[in-house]
């Protein structure tokens, strides 16, 4: 009789534990504030991010060999968005995103004194900069050719100002579809695809005939699926190198980007100078403290 | 009239022997195209570079394919997933099968077999929106570490034990408890002395299965581990698996890097076989001892 009556008030106590749980957490999101002395939570992307191939070459967080050194504790996430709710969840985290992804959930910091805005990368000031590339293999469908020629146009450029990106300077004209069908497969970048997605919305205003299959994998799976052909049109949010360059059909850059260096919106840091980025990302600053 | 009947009885005895055929097949494909891609890689580099460096940099000018951390982070985590997951699913198979009132076994099968159909991404994202901010706040580190994989893993593994276990548990024959209980033992210690023992090969498959599901967890681990490729050196660092490894770098993997990956799914299933050379071992004392 008693191991039942135990075992009836073990349950009961561990469902009003689970309750309780399950309570706080409606409360706050973060139940500590920020503290100097406590170690920055790194977090970067995966091995094949263009954002952290770029990322990575701009800050210098590289070894003798210009391969990248990010230092081996810091959290991998593996996309923008992933990286987004690890900073929002956690007040003593540190990460990097595309500039046209920072919304209200995170802070983004200044560096070395200029704000990551869409006008301080245009002109220059904002260091931590890079192109969006889009990439295409030798043989493309006439859909994917049609859709190319609609992100150099006047209305595409446009989109991009909107969405928080700085257009790049070409020579831009008015679009006129040529009304083609087909599927075009888009694979690639993490951080250009909510561009890509209102390209692709704006597209099928013009040209309702064409379906557009949108994947992000992240910058290196896209370069690869076009160099074996799965792919029509690949994005990456980084420059491609000499090997990768030689087995695409051919490579334009369509936006340029920041890349906002990212914390949660309570810790009271507001800037930070490129060499404690790079500090950071090699693992020799390690505390809060060392960074005011 | 017979020769048609036994003309039947021979396609049907084809069609099954296809079928069973089939799972062969496709093993012996699963296991060439392991091994004709995973290796070469290992010769390459060195089968003990491989399989105890510890430094895995896939894409740095002159890679490095060490696959240690990977293994002991495949290793710590699956075996924190059973110390703690294998008790309570064996207890509570136990109070299933003996101790649970009509009501409440209503509620509960029901509710472990749905607890076993909820796909791993789901349990994943529960993790990472419950159980990363629990340890982070009140255990320490950034909520990514082997602890919330282990933690997660054991509430994972616990449908299969548990629904294994209490048939198991059910099957033995009452005239065991009936007698054991009639020679006078508690009812606490017929089941624990008795029917267990009595069940123990259908525990311990269920247990086995339960950690071959710990070992192969891709989804739900990738978002909670952290993933850094490194050797965990406490309960809260971050950890990277055999599995994680392969989904991280996949998708843009080329070349030798590819095959390496290749190579780490080689590495698992040598472990896979391990964990169920070992059961078949213990199954098989345990049959000769009876």
């Amino acid at each position: 009789m008693t191991f039942k009556s135990s075992v009836k008030w073990l349950s009961l106590f561990s469902g009003s534990l689970l309750l309780a749980a399950c309570g706080n957490e409606g409360e706050e999101s973060t139940a500590s504030a920020f503290e100097d002395t406590s170690d920055i939570h790194v977090i970067t992307r995966e091995d094949g991010s263009g954002t952290r191939g770029a990322f990575v070459e701009i800050a210098g967080v590289v070894d003798e060999n210009e391969d990248d050194n990010t230092t081996a504790t810091a959290t991998v996430q593996n996309s923008t968005s992933g990286v987004m709710q690890a900073i929002a969840g956690d007040v003593h985290s540190l990460g990097y995103i595309s500039l046209g992804s920072l919304d209200e959930s995170v802070k983004g910091l200044a560096v070395d004194g200029v704000e990551p805005t869409p006008e301080t990368v245009a002109s220059g000031e904002y260091q931590v900069a890079r192109n969006f590339n889009i990439a295409y293999g030798d043989d493309l469908n006439e859909a994917a050719q049609d859709f190319y020629a609609f992100m150099f146009s006047d209305e595409a450029q446009e989109i991009v100002e909107e969405q928080g990106y700085v257009p790049v300077e070409a020579e831009t004209s008015e679009f006129e579809s040529k009304e083609v069908s087909g599927d075009i497969n888009i694979v690639g970048s993490t951080s250009v695809e909510p561009l890509m997605q209102v390209f692709a919305e704006a597209y099928k205003e013009h040209n309702p005939n064409v379906t557009i299959n949108i994947t992000a994998p992240g910058s290196g799976a896209g370069i690869t699926a076009v160099i074996d052909g799965s792919a029509d049109i690949g994005m990456a949010s980084r420059e491609l190198d000499e090997e990768e360059t030689a087995q695409v059909g051919g490579v334009d850059a369509i936006a340029i980007d920041g890349i906002a260096m990212i914390v949660h919106n309570d810790n009271p840091l507001e800037d930070i100078t490129l060499e404690q980025i790079q500090s950071i990302y090699l693992g020799d600053t390690t505390t809060w403290d060392e960074v005011e | 009239m017979i020769q048609l009947f036994k003309q039947k009885e021979r396609i049907m005895n084809g069609v099954f022997f296809i079928s069973a055929f089939m799972s062969i097949v496709s093993l012996v494909l699963i296991i060439a195209f392991m091994f004709t891609n995973g290796i070469p890689v290992m010769r390459k580099y060195g089968f003990n570079e491989f399989l105890f460096g510890t430094v895995w940099r896939p894409t740095a000018s002159s890679p490095s394919f060490g696959l240690l951390p990977m293994i002991l982070g495949s290793v710590y985590v699956t075996l924190g997933a059973a110390i703690i997951g294998v008790p309570i699913g064996v207890l509570t198979a136990i109070f299933m099968a003996e101790y649970c009132p009509k009501y409440l076994y209503k509620i509960l099968k029901p509710g472990v077999s749905l607890m076993a159909s909820i796909p791993s991404i789901v349990y994943g994202f529960f993790a990472l929106q419950l159980i990363v901010p629990l340890i982070r706040d009140y255990i320490g580190g950034n909520g990514y570490s082997m602890l919330t994989a282990m933690l997660l893993l054991a509430i994972m593994i616990l449908p299969t034990i548990i629904e294994l276990s209490e048939s198991a548990i059910r099957a033995v024959p009452r005239t065991y408890y009936n007698g054991s209980i009639g020679l006078g033992a508690t009812r606490e210690r017929t089941i624990f002395s008795v029917m267990l023992p009595a069940a123990s090969s259908g525990v311990l498959s269920s247990i086995v299965l339960g950690i071959g599901r710990a070992v192969g967890e891709t989804m739900a681990v990738v978002l909670i581990a952290g993933n850094q490729p490194i050797i965990p050196d406490s309960l809260l660092s971050g950890v990277r698996t055999l599995t994680t490894n392969i989904v991280l770098e996949m998708s843009y993997a080329a070349g030798d890097h590819r095959q390496a990956l290749i190579a780490t799914g080689v590495v698992l299933f040598i472990f896979i076989l391990i964990i169920n050379t070992v059961f078949i071992i213990f199954k098989n004392r345990e049959d000769a001892n009876k």
